[in-house]
């Protein structure tokens, strides 16, 4: 028995020594020396010299002059990536998806081919009649109970809101406690569906939303308000438009714009996705450069098209652009965006 | 589409032929190494071993592994390569992760990126990758030998060494040059802080000042590769082969996917040649592969061919009916209204969870390849798969015997082997046989006790978890999918695989986390002790069976014996494989993936 165990241990040793240290230092010595820039995680460098990040993981952009990579569960995050986990069958992967779409979908057919239907949605909201019956928001908190909490936990100021409700709203709330004996003293959270039922009764056609202002002493502040229409409708109630404008034929955004990757840091979308968000990107650097619109739609789709590129030739798959690379030689070409 | 996974598996086959014929040379001990190398060969030899000894060294460096890989983890804070001073994990994800690297499981509750030190990915991370992908190949070997008579089956501290140092070494010292090339870092640094191309575009710092991305790499090239030529599969990062550092491109995704399936394919001809039964090992090899190719096909067609339905349109009003005491009947029902489509373009198939380099297809294929040959590893998210096409993922964990792992999946469909002549033999009234030894009860008592093991393991603490908020408070999605995933993560801890529906709230952390998972340390714990039981079990098991296989006299071959290199073999092999799957696993997918698939969707919310 203990031959087995001096044996055990001396086998462990020596493939230590073997595995964790000859071995990797075989390997790094030859990266170094032959692939410097790949062993190092193929850095980038930007305009000033500066390393902007690596050509092999994505990071966030933001301003209209960018193509914007797919949206992330990890936020970006190369220190800790994630993906949604979201199975086809939860509605917080499908309320994820339409709040990306509301406000960029626009009609492929009819009278308003081409145009946005976020307009269309703000005016279905303000009607305030979803499937026939009055009140969109308070149904809108019943169906999606879970969605309600969300969007009380989102944010300080959301709960504060609806402390400020219950303060305003005694009955209601001791109505709730009455029927909900388990939780005598519920937080806000716990009161997120009452308070969009009573709200929606209140302010029909309105959503709680935060409006920038100017306070008193000429600061700019953001306040929740009951608001009519902004991003905050387009988004949260397109899918509820949607299920009442089934034959609405609208326009289909490629499914990587709104799908999260696997590791939430894909560098890459696909070559139909960039192309989709051409006409903003262009229009943008036009302005910024004071440029004729056309000639630079023109020399942004050359970079794209300069940049594609599909997995084994396109055997295995479509062409993608590297979303890192192209804004690079974006930012390099017309400046620092305004 | 179908080019990819295709040309993944003729490129192997083509690979693993002459390979299993340098495997058979290392392991009959023809092969003559390097002076250097055999002299350590000679201080490893304890001398010729029968079939208990062999299996007590076995135990025994299992024993003085897990002693290791538990110091190098505990120690994480006082030692070198770790400028982030990352602490030391809660010891219960200790115990889980050790045993389950020591098994060649790799089911991780931790995330590489987050919660490991360079250190600890190097010491921890290779040694178990090495030698816990070599203990597998070690058993088979030493069941080939004694299933053949041999008058001692080997020693397995030279066994060992040929393993580590004959063949793993030098495919991965190849492989990791092509992934270095490819953009897999190779570096003892932790992490680069790179100021973003649009400022301020990660948010800022409390100073005002714009947040850096911090990216988080390390010795990637050396790692990856036997990550996957091991079938260990556990991550670098949390996301493992989706991440784009730990798979840069679409040929790494192929070269992983050759790498994965490369010893699995090759062990199963290793196996015919030492026999000197190679008919019958293709034989065997082509049942294999017939699986493999169904799960695969499975996986592509609904998953990658098929939009992800919870964003599609579900045209028709469902009714269900549902158990109600206070209602009429015993029962309500519940009216689903039709679902309008989102406009969105869905001709690649489901790209939730997906990477875009690797190829249309990649997704599904690296999914059914990875439980098939439970390496474990992924490169897309196994919980966003479209539900039926999980299924595949499933059935490759449940089944075990797709090629398996490093020896243990040859072993595994031993076992299958050996239930379906003894169901033959009983159908026709004659004494079972395998390769000329009569199998008797005490074989079939073993060979069952290997195969029950399996499936108690997965369903018992299922349905412990399922049934107590050990596991619902551990699920992130809704309905029968939150099955699915207690499901999947006690099938893939039984099978030894390690992909992981990764929703599933398993993760403690450091050990002085605020706020961890609630349900972490009964998962940690639970997980483990599924992990040790059947990972031991089907092993020693079998080691007994084929011992006391081979030490019966042979019985000549004559007319009515149950030729095993033909087709009806092969047929009595699939059979036996499903009807036996089916009894077993059906219940549960129906509760699973299929009540997922045909119940309301979307749901909950």
């Amino acid at each position: 028995m203990s031959k087995y165990i001096s044996k055990s241990v001396l086998l462990l040793l020596i493939t230590v020594v073997l595995v964790c240290g000859l071995y990797p230092a075989a390997v790094w010595a030859i990266g170094h020396v032959f692939f410097p820039f790949q062993a190092e995680g193929s850095l980038l460098t930007g305009p000033d010299g500066q390393v902007v990040g690596s050509k092999l993981i994505a990071q966030p952009f933001t301003k209209d002059e960018y193509f914007q990579p797919r949206p992330s569960a990890a936020s970006y995050d190369a220190s800790a990536s994630a993906s949604s986990t979201l199975a086809p069958s939860n509605y917080a992967l499908r309320d994820r998806v339409a709040r990306m779409l509301g406000p960029i979908v626009r009609y492929r057919s009819g009278l308003k081919a081409g145009q946005l239907v976020a307009p269309d949605i703000e005016a279905w909201f303000q009607e305030d009649r979803y499937q026939g019956q009055p009140g969109i928001v308070a149904q809108w908190a019943d169906l999606h109970n879970g969605l309600a909490t969300a969007w009380v936990n989102a944010d300080s100021t959301h709960a504060a809101y609806v402390d400020d409700w219950v303060k305003a709203h005694p009955t209601v709330v001791a109505d709730w406690t009455k029927a909900n004996p388990t939780t005598p003293q519920p937080k806000a959270a716990d009161l997120a569906v009452v308070f969009f039922e009573t709200f929606s009764k209140e302010n029909p056609g309105r959503f709680p939303s935060a409006v920038n202002k100017t306070s008193a002493d000429g600061k700019p502040q953001t306040a929740i308000e009951p608001v009519k229409d902004g991003s905050d409708i387009q988004s949260i109630f397109f899918d509820m438009w949607r299920q009442d404008h089934p034959d609405a034929d609208l326009q289909d955004v490629p499914g990587d714009m709104v799908t999260t990757s696997g590791a939430g840091l894909d560098p890459h979308i696909t070559l139909q996705n960039a192309e989709y968000q051409l006409d903003r990107v262009a229009a943008k650097w036009a302005a910024d450069t004071k440029r004729d619109p056309s000639v630079v739609r023109s020399e942004v789709d050359q970079i794209l098209q300069a940049n594609a590129r599909a997995p084994f030739g396109g055997l295995a798959g479509e062409e993608l652009v590297n979303v890192l690379e192209v804004n690079l030689e974006l930012r390099n070409r017309y400046g620092a965006p305004n | 589409m179908w080019i990819l996974p295709i040309s993944m598996l003729v490129v192997t086959v083509l690979l693993a032929i002459p390979l299993s014929r340098y495997m058979t040379r290392i392991m009959d001990g023809k092969y003559r190494a390097p002076g250097i190398l055999r002299w350590f060969e000679d201080r490893l030899n304890s001398g010729p071993q029968n079939w208990k000894q062999y299996t007590v060294s076995l135990l025994t460096f299992n024993t003085v592994l897990f002693v290791f890989g538990f110091l190098v983890l505990a120690l994480q804070p006082w030692m070198p390569l770790n400028p982030q001073h990352k602490g030391m994990l809660s010891p219960t994800t200790i115990f889980h992760t050790v045993v389950s690297f020591m098994t060649n499981t790799d089911v991780q509750h931790y995330s590489g990126d987050v919660h490991f030190s360079n250190f600890s990915q190097i010491f921890f991370g290779f040694t178990m990758f090495f030698l816990s992908a070599s203990i597998g190949f070690c058993a088979l070997t030493m069941i080939i030998r004694a299933l053949r008579s041999d008058s001692s089956v080997g020693n397995f501290f030279v066994d060992m060494w040929r393993v580590v140092a004959y063949m793993f070494l030098p495919a991965c010292l190849i492989l990791a040059i092509l992934f270095v090339q490819q953009g897999s870092p190779m570096t003892f640094k932790s992490s680069h802080e790179v100021a973003t191309l649009e400022p301020s575009a990660m948010g800022t710092l409390d100073n005002g000042q714009p947040k850096p991305q911090t990216i988080v790499v390390g010795p990637l090239a050396a790692f990856v590769p036997m990550k996957q030529l091991g079938t260990n599969g556990g991550g670098f990062y949390g996301m493992n082969s989706a991440h784009p550092f730990e798979n840069p491109t679409a040929f790494t995704n192929f070269l992983s996917c050759v790498a994965m399936m490369l010893f699995p394919f090759g062990l199963v001809l290793m196996f015919g040649r030492m026999l000197n039964r190679l008919k019958h090992a293709w034989v065997i090899f082509s049942v294999m592969m017939f699986f493999m190719l169904g799960t695969v096909v499975w996986a592509i067609y609904f998953d990658t061919l098929k939009p992800n339905p919870g964003l599609t349109a579900h045209p028709i009003a469902q009714t269900y009916q549902i158990p109600d005491a206070s209602a009429p009947g015993g029962k309500r029902a519940v009216t689903l209204p039709a679902v309008a489509g989102l406009p969105v373009d869905q001709h690649m198939g489901n790209l939730e969870g997906k990477e875009l380099r690797f190829g249309t297809s990649a997704g599904a294929t690296f999914a059914a390849l990875t439980v098939d040959v439970t390496d474990g590893a992924v490169n897309c998210e196994h919980d966003s798969l479209n539900p039926i096409a999980g299924l595949s993922p499933y059935a490759g964990m449940w089944l075990n015997c797709f090629f398996g792992g490093k020896g243990v999946g040859m072993i595994n469909m031993l076992l299958f082997v050996v239930i379906g002549i003894f169901v033959a033999g009983q159908m026709v009234g004659r004494t079972p046989e395998y390769l000329g030894k009569k199998i008797g009860g005490r074989e079939m008592k073993l060979a069952m006790i290997a195969l029950l093991v399996h499936p108690i393991m997965i369903l018992l603490p299922t349905g412990l978890f399922a049934g107590t908020s050990w596991g619902v408070k551990a699920e992130n999605n809704p309905g029968a999918h939150g099955f699915s995933e207690i499901l999947y993560q006690f099938s893939s801890s039984s099978a030894n695989n390690g992909s992981a529906f990764d929703g599933l709230g398993v993760t403690y952390g450091f050990n002085n986390n605020p706020s961890p998972a609630p349900m972490a340390r009964q998962w940690d714990i639970a997980s483990g002790l599924v992990i040790v039981i059947s990972r031991f079990l089907p092993i020693i098991a079998p080691m007994a069976m084929a011992a006391f296989l081979g030490a019966k006299k042979s019985t000549p071959f004559g007319l009515g014996t149950l030729r095993d290199d033909t087709f009806t073999f092969a047929s009595l092999l699939v059979g036996t494989i499903v009807i036996i799957g089916a009894l077993l696993f059906l219940p549960v997918a129906a509760l699973g993936p299929l009540a997922e698939h045909w119940g309301p969707l979307p749901f909950g919310g």
